[in-house]
């Protein structure tokens, strides 16, 4: 995928184990179960709900120089779409290369329709998606 | 809520993990993702045992 993804509950690393070996649906888990028993990190990126003690549903885009590029939070009762997680990683890592475009919101990937804001444009962003 | 911005340095971190892939114990730092020139996805969920 091109990222390092960090699955992350307030669970222990010892849950993330047992958890991981009893359930099938996680069998080829292969990226790294983070631990965060305190809160803190949850609470770092205001996922921390502290009534409950748990995190929210958070998703958290960073950059290889440490920049926060995307963030999307959904309540505990709510599932998140990889599709649509995928689309932004791969929106943000085509940006990280072409910074003056723009990619719209039914771009999937390379080789999509981009936009490149200008005076041009405006009022005029229906001909410049489907020109 | 959260202090951080889009478009802003995140702190940098230190997490203990599982990872099912060597079947161990181990730790993911967020300076080391840097330095190794990665994008980092942090995927928060309420609990284990539940769906995610």
């Amino acid at each position: 995928m091109g990222a390092e993804v960090i699955t992350v509950s307030t669970d222990t690393q010892f849950v993330h184990l047992a958890w991981q070996q009893n359930e099938g649906e996680l069998a080829n888990v292969k990226y790294p179960m983070g631990a965060d028993p305190t809160g803190k990190l949850s609470r770092t990126y205001g996922v921390y709900d502290k009534n409950t003690g748990l995190a929210l549903r958070g998703t958290f885009i960073i950059n290889p120089e440490g920049t926060l590029m995307n963030s999307e939070v959904n309540f505990y009762n709510m599932g998140r779409n990889i599709d649509e997680l995928m689309r932004k990683f791969k929106a943000n890592l085509y940006l990280s290369k072409k910074a003056d475009e723009g990619c719209p919101s039914k771009w999937k990937d390379e080789g999509d329709k981009t936009l490149a804001p200008s005076a041009k444009m405006v009022g005029k962003v229906h001909e410049a998606l489907n020109e | 809520m959260s202090k951080l911005k889009l478009g802003a340095p995140v702190p940098d971190f230190e997490i203990d993990t599982y990872d099912a892939v060597a079947g161990d114990f181990g730790k993911v730092s967020l300076a080391d993702l840097k330095s190794e020139g990665k994008w980092t996805i942090l995927f928060f969920y309420p609990a284990d045992f539940t769906f995610v």
